[in-house]
């Protein structure tokens, strides 16, 4: 597989986001919104206690900056199938010399990249700035974080991936993605940290992929895990991708055979 | 075994069905109704390299279904489908590449960006080396007069300018075959003309194989010589264009002007039609030509009548296609 066509791809998402400057800024100041209004949440839930269940203030909130921050860059467009099934352009889609999954990922990252840089950069420099964080673990760690991100954005982008092929069944996806995106946000741990869920939920969650999403990784970050539950956690994330690779692959082999081109 | 090799091709879809209304949209939540509707049913046909087809048909005849599945873009219910010695729905990526589409009614191009980009990424998708790429485009750009808007977003373009840009997107790969889904569809005159003198040059020059569906028969007969016609998701024709005339346009029409009103004597054979009021001036003769000589029915007409004017004329194609849409003639 040849990479040049998919680069075009990531590079034209990359440019055409640099279009909307207004609403680029506003991005970031929701960001950084959604990040101050949880420090105050749990200040006032803190109210002045270093510690509570053995988790400490600064562990919060290098939990919801760093899984915030990363919710930023990892770009999952939940319709670029549905939405193109739904209006008849799949046909132009599918006229292309390319993969159809290669070309929505390259599409994804080129707004990743978009966003690390000019989203993620600027509004954690400003949370750390404002509300501190706390330090990696080592320089070890560190790296580990970085590849377990990778993995956590792997998990995300997968799931989308194999929930968009129900478009060529059911041509409005909406509300699945919706429900998607609740189990997302509350169970990997971004908005509630799982530290705080009783430790059989915790138990739980720890092998369902939204946990491995942001979670994992933060908890290398902060050296909380030893180097075999590290092992456990890409294990568990790698898992999840090929799981749902694979589901992704099955459907949209069947849903080929189920196409309409809506539209003429 | 020919270079497109259709064969027994069916393909149906589930649409759903709902009566107006909250009523119908409350139905329809219990209990779907679904139907099953035959787009294509059992068609079969062959093409040569280098052919030129025109696929006409009512609206909803199967034509679009048809190209999709040669295109790649849909999966045959039944039958089997060869192009180029692939099989497109099975190899869609690789086989893509040697293919070009236009569908008239969705473009291709990227809306907010000037002409020009859509196709340096499309050079980038199809990996078009350099001097190729330069050398198609600068040739297209030339025969469809495209220099003055290929600067401009699509959205700002006229529906002729985009329909130009849009062929010339299909084409910069050099594909060996090209489809055509109603490439004329909503174009002016001249610009219709503009694109069936592209599509003739690039068919006789480059010997690129075309099959083309339209329902503007002056587009069949400006280019094609073969044509397949397609009803209710059947082939009903599949010749060429004076074959039309031959098998279903034996109907020859001859219109008189006397000089002075009079009436006409029953002729053998042939059907007389007044034009005027009964007993005027013009009047006109309608015969099957192989029952009746055209010159010895002239000549009997001029030798007892005066006559000022006459004209003969065949049967026009669309109104014989019409025909056969009507399901008038079998």
């Amino acid at each position: 597989m040849k990479l040049s066509p998919y680069l075009a791809f990531a590079k034209k998402s990359f440019l055409s986001r640099s279009a909307y400057r207004f609403d680029h800024f506003m991005g970031i100041l929701n960001t950084l919104l959604r990040i101050f209004i949880f420090w105050g949440i749990y200040l006032a839930l803190y109210n002045g206690k270093s510690e509570v269940d053995g988790v400490t203030m600064t562990m919060v909130t290098t939990n919801f900056i760093l899984s915030m921050g990363l919710s930023t860059v990892f770009c999952v467009n939940d319709f670029y199938l549905p939405s193109r099934i739904q209006n008849g352009s799949i046909a132009n889609e599918m006229l292309l010399p390319v993969s159809i999954h290669g070309r929505m990922l390259a599409d994804n990252l080129g707004n990743a990249l978009f966003q690390l840089v000019f989203h993620f950069i600027p509004a954690v420099v400003i949370s750390v700035l404002v509300i501190g964080i706390h330090a990696p673990a080592s320089v070890a760690m560190f790296a580990l974080f970085l590849l377990s991100a990778i993995f956590g954005y792997g998990v995300l982008w997968t799931i989308s991936f194999a929930l968009q092929m129900l478009a060529f069944w059911l041509i409005n996806v909406w509300s699945i993605m919706t429900i998607k995106n609740v189990f997302i946000n509350v169970l990997s741990g971004s908005m509630i940290p799982l530290w705080f869920m009783p430790d059989w939920m915790k138990g739980v969650l720890m092998f369902t992929p939204f946990s491995s999403i942001y979670f994992t990784p933060v908890q290398i970050y902060l050296g909380q895990l030893s180097v075999p539950e590290i092992l456990k956690g890409f294990g568990i994330q790698l898992i999840w991708i090929l799981v749902f690779v694979f589901l992704g692959k099955v459907l949209w082999k069947q849903g080929q055979k189920k196409l309409v081109v809506q539209g003429g | 075994m020919s270079f497109i090799e259709v064969n027994e091709v069916s393909k149906s879809f589930r649409i759903s069905k709902r009566s107006a209304g909250i009523p119908g949209m409350l139905a329809n939540l219990v209990v779907p109704k679904l139907e099953h509707k035959v787009a294509v049913k059992d068609i079969s046909f062959s093409i040569e390299e280098g052919e030129m087809v025109g696929f006409i048909g009512p609206n909803g005849a199967g034509k679009s279904t048809t190209i999709k599945m040669l295109s790649g873009i849909l999966y045959p219910d039944k039958g089997s489908i060869k192009v180029n010695n692939f099989t497109p729905y099975k190899q869609r990526k690789d086989y893509v590449g040697s293919i070009g589409v236009v569908f008239g009614q969705k473009s291709q191009l990227q809306w907010d960006l000037p002409v020009i980009d859509s196709f340096e990424l499309l050079k980038a998708i199809y990996r078009i080396p350099e001097e190729r790429y330069q050398k198609n485009l600068h040739r297209f750009m030339d025969m469809l007069d495209m220099a003055g808007f290929i600067n401009q977003p699509v959205r700002q373009l006229s529906l002729g300018q985009r329909m130009r840009a849009d062929i010339v997107a299909a084409l910069l790969h050099s594909p060996k075959i090209v489809f055509f889904d109603e490439p004329t569809i909503g174009v002016d005159v001249v610009g219709k003309e503009t694109i069936r003198n592209f599509i003739c040059e690039l068919n006789e020059k480059d010997k690129v194989t075309m099959i083309f569906t339209t329902h503007d028969m002056q587009d069949i007969e400006k280019t094609c010589k073969r044509l397949v016609i397609i009803d209710k998701g059947s082939k009903v024709y599949d010749g060429s264009l004076s074959g039309i005339r031959n098998t279903y346009g034996t109907t020859r029409q001859l219109d008189v002007e006397f000089t002075t009103d009079c009436t006409v004597a029953p002729i053998d054979k042939v059907e007389i039609r007044e034009l005027d009021a009964p007993g005027g001036r013009k009047k006109r003769f309608l015969f099957e030509n192989r029952e009746v000589q055209i010159d010895s029915l002239m000549s009997t007409l001029l030798t007892t009548y005066h006559i000022r004017d006459l004209t003969v004329s065949e049967p026009e194609i669309e109104g014989l296609i019409r025909k056969i849409y009507n399901g008038e003639v079998s």
